[in-house]
């Protein structure tokens, strides 16, 4: 269990845009293992101790996100809701808690909404989260709500107030991030085709960790599989895409085993996008950006409320479809496979990006960073035109030196 | 009070009255109903022998039953098991549960004993005994006819009137009151079925709140492969395990000799498929309908049962296999403990059964004749009037399902913390050890598996108390049910509160059996795990199971419960500090 704690502590700093400085995760077994900022764990221990649950995870990601979202939140507001689909399928609203609503002698409040819900935001302190079975899973829901908040946020700046000069500057290493392209690294992926078994896990398995490295997808998020015969490898529900050994299912055309019942909840989507364009390899991430921008909707007078999963309209962006659909047996399944033929790429509201390969990994995985590049240069040029004041705007536009 | 009636009905066959008691709001908030009620409601009677006539069966719905909740329309019988000799509770599905809501009842306690064979009759207005001298004896399916007219039907077949210990209470769409002997309970006080007719509906405090809930779960549910997949349980049914197991090494083979079965592909999902064309059939209410029934609507057997009338009687005829599952049916007998003690028989005798066998021997069971007059007191009695204990593959006399723990350590922990012996609902880390839900965990490790296992035990007391489904668990999770509730009673439940709740019910039933006599040594693995290997192959390893590990994990439990490294309660007045 320690070796756990040290694991996904340096999964929180590599993956989960924390920082070592304000984080803490804490494990209970007979008693609590924990690691983390001294500070941190007081205030961990004393709520872990209060609640039924296996671990929590504290951390204030490095990017003032939190405090952003505090300086927009109303002072009545009491939770926010997430707008990406795949947050709002498992974590419902993510309650809010200020700074005076709590301290380490006295967390009563925090344990409260924590015995309610698996996530909560928390003011000069961070995102702490528990997980009801293991550690991975205190921080699988890190991971959902540092996703939604940041897509919140980012969202808000083109749909609600328009960023402060304050805002843009406290958010300068990400305007920085996003005037350097994510790298085509994808060379190795060459010819390492879908051949021998061995070759065929091994291509998954690369591609899955270069997905996840670019930040393409949170890790335990997304999927991916490819055809073979008549037979597709898919990676495993719940698996990390940068962890796939072990954790790829074979799962034959014609269903004469059911050994696939723990495949991911997209095998039904795959299949169906497999059977309608000829494809052999198919991956699905959740680039933040292409995310973002998918909700966007000009549409004024539309009767829909639900467009995540009830819009039936194609819409576009940077050249490619988005479509509405839900997790699962839901709809992504009804709805990817028909628009993804002709550009091989698909985006679904607010929640990613599918793309298909004829022979490797090589076309999907370009596919979803080219994308994330478009929709990078698209939203900060969007962003341009809703500040207000020219100090922004020279930010915005800033090379790091 | 939305959610509840308040109200019991109370039948004392010996005296033959039937009178009405109302259930107070602070229990039934404390307890919540279906298993956590029952359990409560036996608190002065627990010690009871399991057939004397004194000792109540208790049928308990919960407070989501009557609404449109997923899952929900279930209930819990409650009584001390006949085959364990621990608290035992079953819940089951089918549309008695509604019915009894519907009749203004939250739960039947039924206590005493006939001298005639009797059918209780329950309507809105309240109960009535009839005579039933003439369907004693009678199969389920024809004594669920000759009552059609009266709604509802649970009922014992042969095997709870001839007191076989593992016999079954039998819900009339086929749903079995399983495992622990309950039928056996009910055929000692000589009641044949009881009937449910009702016309009540109920309002929930919230609508909006509860709607939002309940779509929260279909989205869940939509996104569980497990539930809603290709391959999984809507489609396929529970039997969709048989191939994941295979593929695990995991499938108890030949009296958990082994874990793999060679031949389970002819009587796996895709076979039972490819066989009986079946029909989708499930619970009422149900939106996942897992349940399968032949195109004449013969229920098809579940995971554990095709998975021990095959792999582990070494039967690979799939014909035979539902045969035996038809005749566990119609007798009223748990086919987990009959076709458990069948291959107990086998090794016994050096061999197996033939699958042409395996029907007439279940029919002697369920009447007590020949071979079968031993056969009914369960693999645990069996094997030590053979002098051959170790043989039997049980945990506190309750036969061990389809999953072999040397294949899930948390399983293997699990059999012997659970409070009705070897039961793999009772913290279900199949969920996680093998099917990944909600996270998957290494299940050939026992770190942190205690804890995982003490607050999965919490959580399915309060499942069973609902009552849903564990099956809703592979896609939803307290947090919604929690919704479903508040929103249903006016009363705040989110998922802490919902576990302590679990915990207070775990707690009452464990002290109930020390209180019985039951120690840690009782929480223990039959010695074969510990000493012989699984069929390892295909690059998995399956050795027996660490012994130190083991003891160690069990410690760590106990310390996590507040008990003594004994397993035993420091206080002798823990029932005194509960509602
Ligand atoms: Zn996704």
């Amino acid at each position: 269990m320690k070796r756990q704690l040290e694991k996904y502590a340096g999964k929180l700093i590599a993956d989960g845009g924390a920082d070592a400085a304000s984080m803490a995760i804490l494990a209970k077994d007979d008693q609590i293992l924990e690691l983390g900022s001294p500070e941190l764990l007081q205030l961990g221990r004393a709520v872990l101790e209060r609640l039924n649950v296996v671990s929590l995870v504290i951390a204030d990601p490095s990017l003032p996100l939190l405090d952003t979202l505090f300086g927009r939140l109303s002072p009545q507001a009491s939770e926010i809701v997430p707008l990406d689909t795949e947050t709002r399928t498992f974590l419902h609203d993510i309650p809010v808690v200020r700074r005076d609503q709590f301290s380490a002698e006295h967390p009563e409040r925090l344990v409260e909404l924590l015995g309610q819900r698996k996530g909560i935001l928390v003011e000069g302190v961070g995102i702490m989260t528990t997980g009801s079975v293991t550690v991975e899973l205190g921080y699988i829901n890190y991971c959902s709500i540092y996703h939604a908040l940041f897509i919140k946020i980012l969202l808000d700046f083109l749909q609600g107030n328009p960023p402060t000069l304050n805002e843009i500057q406290s958010l300068l290493p990400l305007w920085h991030q996003l005037q350097v392209p994510i790298p085509e690294r994808v060379d190795d992926l060459r010819g390492a085709g879908l051949g021998e078994h061995e070759d065929i896990l091994h291509a998954m398995e690369i591609a899955g960790r270069r997905t996840v490295e670019l930040h393409l997808v949170d890790s335990f998020f997304g999927n991916i599989s490819c055809r073979v015969g008549s037979r597709q490898y898919i990676s495993q529900t719940g698996a990390s895409l940068d962890e796939l050994s072990g954790c790829i299912d074979i799962v034959a055309d014609d269903n004469s085993s059911t050994a696939g019942i723990t495949a991911s909840s997209e095998l039904i989507a795959h299949r169906a996008i497999y059977q309608q364009t000829g494809a052999a390899a198919i991956l699905h991430g959740h680039p933040k950006f292409s995310v973002i921008l998918s909700l966007l909707c000009e549409e004024t007078d539309c009767r829909i409320k639900d467009c995540w999963k009830e819009c039936e309209r194609v819409r576009s962006l940077c050249g490619t479809p988005i479509v509405a659909g839900e997790v699962g047996a839901g709809g992504i399944a009804k709805k990817v496979p028909p628009v993804i033929g002709e550009t091989g790429t698909a985006i679904v509201y607010g929640h990613g990006v599918f793309a298909t390969g004829s022979n490797d990994f090589v076309r999907p995985l370009r596919a979803l960073i080219r994308l994330e590049n478009d929709c990078r240069r698209e939203y900060l040029r969007l962003l341009q035109g809703r500040v207000v004041d020219s100090s922004s705007s020279v930010l915005l536009a800033q090379k790091q030196v | 009070m939305n959610g509840w009636c308040g109200r019991l009905l109370a039948v004392d066959l010996s005296s033959g009255k039937i009178w009405v008691e109302s259930l107070k709001q602070e229990l039934l908030q404390a307890y919540l109903g279906g298993r956590g009620l029952g359990v409560r409601l036996l608190r002065d009677s627990y010690h009871l022998d399991p057939f004397a006539s004194e000792i109540p069966l208790v049928f308990a719905v919960g407070p989501l039953c009557g609404t449109p909740a997923p899952t929900a329309a279930r209930l819990a019988v409650v009584s001390r098991s006949p085959l364990t000799g621990t608290i035992y509770d079953c819940s089951a599905g089918g549309r008695f549960a509604w019915r009894l809501k519907a009749a203004g009842f939250d739960a039947v306690r039924i206590s005493g004993q006939s001298t005639s064979p009797k059918v209780l009759a329950i309507t809105p207005q309240g109960g009535e005994l009839l005579p039933a001298t003439e369907l004693w004896g009678q199969p389920i399916a024809e004594t669920v006819q000759a009552l059609s007219g009266r709604g509802s039907v649970a009922a014992i077949g042969p095997a709870g009137e001839n007191r076989v210990l593992f016999g079954n209470i039998m819900m009339g769409e086929g749903n079995a009151v399983g495992r622990g002997g309950l039928g056996a309970v009910m055929g000692a006080k000589q009641l044949k079925a009881i009937t449910v007719d009702g016309d009540r509906r109920y309002d929930v405090a919230d609508r909006p709140r509860f709607d939002q809930a309940r779509k929260d779960i279909m989205r869940l549910f939509r996104a569980s492969p497990v539930i809603f997949g290709d391959l999984g349980i809507a489609e396929y049914g529970t039997p969709a395990l048989v191939d994941l197991m295979a593929q695990r090494r995991m499938a108890p083979t030949e009296n958990f000799r082994k874990t793999v079965f060679s031949r389970s592909d002819k009587y796996s999902g895709p076979a039972i498929r490819q066989a009986y064309q079946p029909k989708k059939d499930g619970c009422y209410g149900c939106p996942i309908q897992c349940k399968k029934s032949t195109r004449e609507g013969v229920p098809l057997p579940e995971y554990e049962t095709v998975s021990h009338f095959g792999a582990l009687n070494g039967v690979d005829d799939l014909r035979s296999i539902v045969q035996s599952n038809t005749i566990c049916n119609q007798m009223g007998m748990d086919t987990i403990s009959a076709a458990v003690t069948l291959a107990t028989w086998g090794e016994l005798r050096g061999t197996f059964l033939r699958a042409d066998e395996l029907a007439p021997l279940l029919r002697d069971i369920a009447f007590r004749r020949g071979d079968g007059d031993l056969l009914d007191l369960g693999s645990a009695r069996l094997a030590a009037q053979k002098g051959q204990p170790n043989l039997s593959m049980s945990v506190k006399g309750l036969e061990l399902p389809a999953y072999d723990p040397r294949g899930a350590y948390g399983m293997a922990l699990a059999y012997c913390t659970s409070n009705r012996g070897g039961c793999h609902l009772r913290a279900y880390p199949i969920s996680h050890e093998i099917l990944r839900k909600p996270v998957a965990t290494d299940r050939f490790s026992f770190a942190g598996k205690a804890r995982i296992i003490k607050i999965a035990e919490d959580t399915n007391a309060t499942i069973d108390s609902l009552v849903a489904c564990k099956f809703s668990f592979f896609g939803a999770s307290l947090e919604e049910y929690g919704e479903l509730l508040s929103a249903t009673t006016g009363c705040e439940y989110d998922p802490q509160h919902l576990k302590s709740i679990g915990e207070r019910i775990y707690l009452t039933e464990r002290f109930y059996n020390q209180q019985n006599g039951f120690t840690a040594a009782a929480d223990q693995l039959p010695e074969r795990f510990f000493v012989e290997p699984g069929s390892s192959g295909e690059g998995i390893e399956v050795p027996p199971i660490d012994r130190q590990r083991f003891a160690e994990e069990m410690d760590k439990y106990y310390r996590m419960r507040g008990l003594t490294p004994e397993g035993r309660f420091a206080d002798a007045d823990f029932l005194e500090r509960q509602p």
